[in-house]
């Protein structure tokens, strides 16, 4: 890790450390500023002004701006400093209600949105083995849960809100009875989570219209019969730079590579080896604080699956067991914090951040990749884009 | 008025947290009620000391409140905060709740130099271990130092040899069973024969750990903090102090004990981790009367095939690690493996025989 960083004085000409700032910028949620002392500060005062002048402008701007876009706030957390260049677009709008004749897990109603069969599963490491009947419901969930995806996938181009493909995914959920779990889950707002440019995961869809060169991933999970399937893929929007495209390529591999070491008798805590060695070998960096999970009647359980190396993750892999691999690759460092809304996992470089995701069964030979696309060989959306 | 044209005073650079910086010692407090750790809890946060200890009372890591309450010491004054817990996803976040309300304190607040948590009369520390042994790679703010166990000297035994209906654990002795430390306290009330066999029986179920005994709770601080049980700063020392430790004679509950054992040579990395899965995960290995063997703590200095240096296996419950100390094995000195299992129904013959057979298994590709 970096030592303390070291800044330079902004005013120029001197090149002495800085350890000050100009408190008019931070409220101004200007970066930067760094001066390394007041008689310097004042000597640039003349021009530096003219920086808080123009972002008083801009924000007068972009407020009036909003009154004529229907009210658009991009402001909900006054003094909170973003990692990167992305904004919530608030409001959202209410939370979408599901048909009564579709079958809800426990949170749907629970007024925290917490899941008391997950609750009383906490802290136990004992992995379900899933018998026949049970996997059946998988299979069955896992498709619906493909088919979510694909139809979200469809509507990723520039212009286009994540609201906009959250309320497609809520209804093409409905339209296949089934519930979408991200919804009311622990009070989650929406029916999916979209993921944008430093977003590493859990996204809150809002008002925001995707721009020509995001990259993007949509998260799915849905619920139909008793069974939760969980995937996940990157997409780009438009054309986008090599480094996404890099980036990008290297988070399925990680993934597919780790999905063909898993068979009976490898340990959980193998995959993070596999995730973080290919991704190290490309220069990127694996994200910690997010990991895979047992999948089944419940949404989140046993196993834990840590994606980086040298974990000490619990349990060995026997047929039957039903879980997700969902590794999260960061252009820069790993390292995660959330917005204020609670959810919004961003990196603390704000450099980008890729996620793909599929559930798996062990089998008695290997995997069955429950979520696979069964169009175009199963290959990823973002393939045939590049 | 504020003229807007004014220059104003520059601020320090405020510098959000970034890697790594010191990582801050927790020590879980455990004990029945009423044997002294309220007691210890608030000595140690009156006492004169020169470090910031936050200390978070009651049932951490239980029930679903979103606040919980933490007494934070600071030169001898108290003050109170709030952790926050946030009900977040639970399930697909590696750490902890109650680690992340800590961290978030922390960077709010500034760090502490110390955390100490108490857990409640009943409760197994070994679960709330378990959320603080967070992984290296996670680069949390805090790291795990030992497991502290208060006992009553005079109820204690009379705790110890409660009967338990079938299967269930009796809590005092899974207590001393995990501790690292354990504090003899109210030493005044009882004669020194009772204290002698109280002692007896905590050196019977756990052979590794520290006795310190005391009247009213008051102790050495220097002998409860910094014990460094989980991590490698402190290979040589436990290297030494296996050496020492000796299979116990079951005294009073009869299925906990320590199992220490001995076997000559360099042992496959892999073929071992098969051996300690089958043992922690899968619980396959079975005493004489045919009752799983139950891991609850576990400690070791290895000699693994193509490694330079003393490994350290450290496991509690589950959970275990494998770690290489900064020690090199001597080039006279012979290589071995020295194992301290602590925990029910374990049979050291049978034990040592299975671990032989696992590591020498010849199928197996190294």
């Amino acid at each position: 890790m970096a030592a303390v960083e070291t800044r330079e004085c902004e005013t120029e000409g001197c090149h002495s450390e800085a350890k000050l700032q100009c408190p008019t910028c931070i409220k101004l949620g200007i970066q930067g500023s760094y001066f390394c002392s007041q008689e310097c500060f004042k000597g640039s005062w003349a021009t530096h002004k003219l920086l808080h002048k123009k972002a008083k402008e801009d924000k007068t701007n972009d407020e009036e701006k909003n009154c004529v876009e229907k009210e658009v706030n991009t402001d909900p957390w006054p003094g909170y400093r973003y990692t990167g260049k992305l904004r919530p677009y608030y409001p959202l709008t209410p939370m979408r209600l599901v048909p009564s004749n579709i079958q809800r897990p426990d949170y749907a109603d629970h007024p925290l949105g917490m899941s008391e069969s997950e609750q009383t599963m906490k802290g136990t490491s004992q992995i379900k083995i899933l018998n026949a009947e049970e996997i059946e419901g998988m299979r069955v969930v896992c498709k619906l849960a493909r088919e979510v995806l694909d139809i979200a996938a469809m509507m990723v181009k520039p212009g286009v809100t994540t609201e906009e493909i959250d309320h497609a995914v809520h209804l093409a959920c409905t339209a296949r009875n089934c519930y979408p779990s991200p919804l009311n889950y622990y009070n989650f707002p929406k029916s999916c989570c979209t993921s944008v440019n430093e977003v590493i995961c859990h996204g809150i869809p809002d008002r925001r219209h995707l721009q020509e060169g995001d990259i993007l991933n949509i998260d799915i999970t849905v619920y139909h019969n008793g069974y939760h399937g969980d995937l996940n893929e990157t997409f780009f929007v438009g054309e986008v730079d090599e480094g996404a495209k890099r980036l990008v390529q290297t988070t399925y591999e990680c993934l597919m590579q780790a999905i063909d070491s898993v068979k009976p008798g490898i340990r959980y805590r193998e995959l993070g080896n596999i995730i973080q060695k290919h991704a190290q070998a490309n220069g990127f960096s694996v994200v910690r604080s997010y990991c895979g999970h047992g999948i089944h009647k419940l949404f989140h359980t046993a196993p834990n699956v840590p994606h980086y190396a040298k974990n000490k993750a619990v349990g060995v892999m026997k047929p039957g067991h039903v879980f997700t691999i969902e590794p999260m690759i960061c252009e820069g460092g790993w390292q995660d914090e959330t917005w204020p809304d609670g959810w919004t996992a961003v990196t603390r470089d704000g450099k980008r951040s890729a996620q793909f995701e599929h559930t798996l069964l062990v089998t008695e030979t290997g995997c069955e990749i429950l979520t696979r696309r069964l169009e175009d060989n199963g290959r990823a959306h973002f393939l045939s884009q590049m | 008025m504020e003229d807007e044209d004014e220059c104003p005073e520059l601020v320090p650079i405020k510098e959000k947290p970034s890697g790594p910086t010191a990582q801050i010692p927790v020590t879980i407090i455990t004990g029945y009620l009423g044997a002294g750790k309220t007691t210890l809890l608030n000595y140690i946060l009156t006492e004169q000391h020169n470090k910031r200890i936050a200390v978070i009372l009651n049932e951490f890591g239980e029930g679903s409140a979103l606040e919980k309450s933490l007494a934070v010491s600071q030169a001898g004054e108290l003050y109170e905060e709030w952790l926050e817990l946030r009900n977040g996803c639970l399930c697909c976040s590696v750490k902890d709740n109650g680690l992340k309300a800590i961290e978030n304190l922390m960077e709010k607040k500034g760090k502490f130099d110390y955390i100490l948590l108490e857990t409640t009369g009943l409760a197994d520390p070994g679960a709330v271990a378990s959320m603080f042994w967070v992984d290296a790679e996670l680069g949390s703010d805090v790291y795990l130092d030992g497991i502290v166990t208060v006992i009553d000297a005079k109820y204690g035994l009379q705790h110890l040899t409660e009967e338990k209906p079938e299967g269930l654990i009796n809590e005092a002795a899974r207590q001393i069973a995990l501790a690292d430390l354990t504090i003899i306290n109210k030493t005044d009330l009882v004669h020194e024969t009772e204290l002698l066999k109280l002692r007896d029986t905590v050196r019977s179920i756990n052979a590794l750990v520290k006795i310190l005994e005391t009247q009213k709770s008051r102790v050495d601080l220097s002998e409860v903090l910094d014990l460094h049980s989980f991590d490698t700063k402190d290979g040589e020392r436990l290297t030494k102090k296996l050496q020492l430790v000796k299979t116990s004679q079951p005294h009073l509950d009869k299925s906990m004990l320590t199992i220490t054992f001995e076997v000559p040579g360099s042992v496959s990395e892999d073929l071992l981790n098969i051996f300690i899965q089958e043992l922690l995960w899968e619980k396959t290995f079975k005493n004489k009367a045919g009752l799983p063997m139950t891991v609850i703590r576990l400690k070791g200095i290895l000699s693994l095939q193509q490694k330079q240096k003393k490994v350290m296996l450290q496991g509690v419950h589950e959970l275990y690690e494998l770690e290489e100390t900064p020690e090199f094995w001597a080039d006279q000195e012979p290589r071995l493996n020295r194992l301290v299992f602590i925990g029910r129904n374990l049979d050291g013959e049978i034990l040592k025989k299975e671990f032989i057979s696992a590591v020498s298994n010849k199928d197996s590709v190294e």
